[in-house]
């Protein structure tokens, strides 16, 4: 018979054949070995991988959800929410609560089910239910994931000294002396350059408690303070002799001169004026204005 | 003792070996270790052939033939690929089977217990990756073989109905690995099963569609109760039924016995079962030693592969509230989806799919040519060629690259850091993803000295470039990319990019995505990183 031109490919002796076969089956095995070797660390790094993007989308989570409250970095908004980062926190808060479970369960916990509003909360916000078990928008994995993020401030956190500790103490719960540690919200920059409005809108927690995209109506109340979404047409018509910017400036620095109708006095803070320069607020309020007017 | 005369008699050394022997001849089913050793030294056996015994008396051989043609046991006949289907399915069986351990089908359960698997269990991993590869591989394989019984004619009379079971085998083939990419409960299996299941829907008419859809969803959408569907599916009616139509497949194959090329015998004969004496090559020992060498050289590549070349892969949970940016099905769908951006969902789902089947299955009654030899069947093999290249321009449709849908904007940033799945900068790591601000105006060289950075910087002033330069809606465009600590060991990436639009509107798109140092990011294919084995053992 004629021979293709292919024919080397054939392998016709049976000890060639026997020796593919042993070579292919040692090559197995030795993969079976190197697998084995390496199944340790693997283990190990695929465990850690896992908590890492664990963290990754806790972090997305937290940035779409819970700065509005507890402050983009976690530290807590003054009067709004309690700080997270913060060494108190992660060390002396459970046993002030006398907590029994872990810091890790107590999180969880309490961002599944969040914080029934107290008839009288030093909070002007309440801790939404977030776990889906509870009513919630988040399911049970990312309430797992946001955990985790809170839960990786740890080591920043204990590296925090008592007057970088933004723990703002809790007034339903025993607190340990933690005296120096009070809230020192963020002051004046000592460089004396004035801070972004806009920076400080959210840093001084203003949007923990204002709305500046919707309107003051009579039907569209906001809950805690009032939206400031007209403030532009509203806030020269609301002190006789005051024009808007004075009004609004004024609001800033004592919210307790004129109270908007329906609302409580002593909510909104009354620190600003040492919290912010001359400068900035005077920036703020007109930022405010200028915001309302754009919308 | 019935034993002490027989010592005596024959002395103890004798007795134990021939005990040993009659052993050996036992679990053989009939070869004695003499037969085995004239064997190995390429003897002919004995006569009457004792090495046909086995065949007859052990379950497992029974089917096999006892001896084949010489042409048809040559490699470049079959390419031992109906073999290799074989083995393929019951390899995905065993690694199946020991995968279904630690899994349960549940969307509480199911993902969390494939992390489990990659990072608690010892082989998981690799069992995974296994079974994933054998999953693709079976795919591949199958259709290579239909494509070689096509192209040597051999489901031309009297194999007709061997060809019509093994289109069926094919469809459940496709099945099994549709309904196996469900169950990691990740977004890729998510979106690829939702869109899959999509197209029962378009069968008209609409309540005959809507039924099956419900009846494979098992609700409106995929949740609890699709994913036991599909587990059930996956683990037990379709491996049955597959099963079943293999030994009816194999009968037949055994039946009429392997066709021999086709310029071996006259037109319109068929003579596979007259094997002259001296043509024959029996079983027991030539091919049995050809199939098992060559199984094992499989493995061993298939072990090396998983080894070093590909990872299953897992993305983050399933969630059916958004769809990621580019879901795209398994390579071996990418055909269906590259119809289906040309046609509609009943058209291109429903009906041409249908077409195709039937048209595969009518061939041997469409095909009336006689001869089964190449230069005799031009017209066949020209149009099998067609069909291989249109299959071939459709898949190539169906992947990502062709006809880009989202805004240059979108796709810069998903090129670089899609949603779900690695990408340049998960791929290279936290270590190489310096804090600062990276603008794509300014010279990389003065904004890094990282040679991994560097390159992603790079490829995203090109790629902004790239589209600054094809969409008119899309001018002036530059970027930057914001790396700030967030918390220790997490980094947040800020993507911005501006443009100007053809009003001469200022327009940008921002968007934020956080990386941790341990998290490590895969492609599927392509050479494993073995980077953490070094970090860990510095880290101790
Ligand atoms: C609407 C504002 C608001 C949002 C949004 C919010 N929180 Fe809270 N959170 C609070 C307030 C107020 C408290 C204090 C409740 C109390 O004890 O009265 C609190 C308490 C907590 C506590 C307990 C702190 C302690 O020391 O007891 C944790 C943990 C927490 N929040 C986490 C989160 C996480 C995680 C998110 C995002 C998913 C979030 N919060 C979103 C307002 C908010
Ligand atoms: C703890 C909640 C809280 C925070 C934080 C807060 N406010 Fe207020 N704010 C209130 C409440 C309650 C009122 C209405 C009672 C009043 O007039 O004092 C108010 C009133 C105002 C008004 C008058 C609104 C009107 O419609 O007349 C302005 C302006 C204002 N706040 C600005 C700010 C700015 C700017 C900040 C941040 C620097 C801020 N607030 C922070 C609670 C808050
Ligand atoms: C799970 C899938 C399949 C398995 C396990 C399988 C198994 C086999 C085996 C073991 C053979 C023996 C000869 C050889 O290796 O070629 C064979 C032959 C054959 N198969 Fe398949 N097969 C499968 C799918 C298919 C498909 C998809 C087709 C075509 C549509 C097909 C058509 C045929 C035909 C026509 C033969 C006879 C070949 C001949 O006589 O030369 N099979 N099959
Ligand atoms: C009886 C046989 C089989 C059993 C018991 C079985 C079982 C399983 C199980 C438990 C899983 C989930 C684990 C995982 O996702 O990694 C799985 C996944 C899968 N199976 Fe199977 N399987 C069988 C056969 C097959 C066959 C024949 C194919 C393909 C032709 C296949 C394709 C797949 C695919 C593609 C996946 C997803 C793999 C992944 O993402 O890791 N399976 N199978």
């Amino acid at each position: 018979m004629k021979r293709p031109w292919y024919n080397f490919i054939y392998v016709r002796s049976p000890i060639a054949k026997i020796l593919l076969g042993g070579a292919a089956l040692l090559l197995t095995l030795a993969l079976f070995g190197f697998t084995f070797i390496i199944e340790e660390p693997r283990m190990e790094a695929q465990t850690n991988s896992w908590t890492g993007r664990s963290i990754e989308k806790g972090a997305e989570i937290f940035a779409n959800n819970c700065t509005s409250c507890h402050g983009v970095d976690g530290k807590g908004l003054p009067g709004v929410a309690p700080a997270l980062h913060s060494h108190y926190f992660f060390t002396q808060r459970l046993t002030d609560l006398g907590y029994a479970g872990s810091l890790h369960d107590y999180v969880a916990g309490t961002v599944a089910a969040g914080r029934p509003s107290k008839a009288i909360s030093q909070w002007a916000q309440i801790m939404p239910t977030w776990g889906v078990n509870y009513g919630g928008p988040l399911r049970n994995d990312q309430v797992q994931d946001v955990t985790a993020f809170v839960m990786n401030w740890e080591q920043d956190a204990l590296q925090q000294t008592a007057e970088e500790d933004p723990w703002q103490p809790f007034q339903d719960a025993k607190t340990t002396d933690i005296s120096g540690t009070m809230a020192l919200p963020p002051s004046a920059p000592a460089d004396g350059e004035a801070r972004a409005p806009q920076d400080l809108f959210t840093v001084m927690g203003c949007q923990g408690c204002h709305n500046l995209e919707q309107d003051q109506t009579a039907d569209n109340r906001g809950a805690i303070a009032p939206n400031l979404g007209n403030l532009d047409t509203e806030a020269g018509n609301m002190v006789a002799g005051q024009d808007a910017l004075t009004y609004v400036i004024n609001s800033i620095t004592h919210p307790n001169d004129f109270i908007v109708e329906g609302y409580a006095a002593g909510i909104m803070p009354q620190n600003f004026p040492d919290r912010m320069s001359a400068e900035e607020i005077a920036n703020l309020a007109q930022w405010l204005l200028d915001q309302a007017a754009a919308n | 003792m019935a034993v002490q005369p027989e010592v005596e008699k024959k002395g103890f050394m004798s007795s134990v070996l021939g005990l040993v022997d009659d052993t050996f001849t036992r679990v053989t089913a009939g070869i004695s270790p003499g037969e085995v050793r004239r064997m190995l030294r390429g003897e002919a056996p004995g006569r009457p052939n004792p090495r046909l015994k086995p065949h007859t008396e052990a379950f497992l051989l029974h089917i096999k033939p006892t001896y084949y043609h010489e042409s048809v046991t040559r490699f470049t006949h079959t390419f031992r690929l109906g073999l290799l289907s074989t083995y393929l399915f019951l390899f995905e069986t065993i690694t199946g089977l020991i995968l279904m351990v630690w899994y349960t089908p549940s969307p509480n359960q199911a993902y969390v217990d494939m992390i489990r698997l990659l990072s608690n269990v010892p082989f998981g991993q690799f069992m995974r990756d296994l079974h994933r590869i054998g999953a693709e591989l079976m795919v591949a394989i199958v259709t290579l073989h239909m494509v070689r019984t096509y192209l040597t004619g051999s489901y031309k009379a009297p194999r007709q109905f061997t060809w019509f079971t093994g289109v069926i085998l094919l469809v459940l083939t496709l099945f099994l690995s549709f309904s196996g990419y469900l169950l990691p409960w990740d977004q890729l299996a998510y979106w690829a099963v939702t869109i899959g299941t999509s197209m029962a829907e378009a069968v008209p008419p609409a309540i005959v569609g809507e039924t099956v859809n419900l009846l494979a969803r098992g609700a409106p959408d995929i949740g609890a109760n699709g994913l036991l569907r599909f587990y059930l599916l996956h683990v037990l009616f379709l491996p049955l039924i597959l099963f079943l139509f293999f030994f009816v497949h194999y009968y037949k194959v055994v039946h009429f016995g392997i066709s021999l090329p086709a310029n071996e015998e006259e037109v319109g004969q068929d003579t596979a079962n007259r094997i002259p004496a001296d043509r024959r090559v029996y079983f027991l020992p030539d091919v049995l030693m050809d199939e098992t060498v060559f199984i094992i050289g499989f493995s061993a590549i298939m072990v090396l592969a998983v080894a070093f070349f590909f990872s299953a892969p897992l993305e983050s949970i399933a969630n059916p509230q958004s769809t990621p940016l580019h879901t795209v099905a398994p390579w071996y769908f990418y055909w269906l989806q590259g119809m289906l951006k040309i046609a509609d969902k009943m058209i291109a789902g429903v009906i041409l799919p249908g077409i195709l089947l039937v048209l595969l299955i009518a061939i041997p009654y469409l095909d009336r040519n006689p001869s089964r030899r190449a230069k005799d069947r031009r017209v066949a093999i020209i149009s099998g060629v067609i069909a291989g290249v249109v299959m071939i321009i459709l898949s190539w449709m169906g992947t990502p690259q062709y006809a880009v849908s989202a805004a240059p904007a979108v796709e810069v940033v998903q090129e670089l850091m899609p949603e779900e799945g690695a990408g340049a900068i998960r791929e290279a790591g936290y270590a190489h993803v310096p804090v600062g601000v990276f603008d794509s105006r300014v010279p990389v060289e003065e904004q890094t000295t990282d040679e991994e950075w560097r390159a992603i910087v790079e490829e995203f002033s090109a790629s902004i470039a790239h589209f600054d330069g094809i969409d008119p809606e899309f001018n002036n465009a530059w970027g930057t990319i914001t790396v700030t600590q967030d918390q220790p060991s997490l980094r947040r990436i800020l993507w911005e990019i501006h443009w100007v639009d053809s009003e001469g509107v200022e327009e940008n798109f921002k968007r934020f995505f956080f990386l941790h140092e341990d998290s490590l990011y895969w492609e599927q294919y392509g050479l494993k990183d073995f980077r953490w084995l070094t970090e860990t053992q510095e880290g101790e």
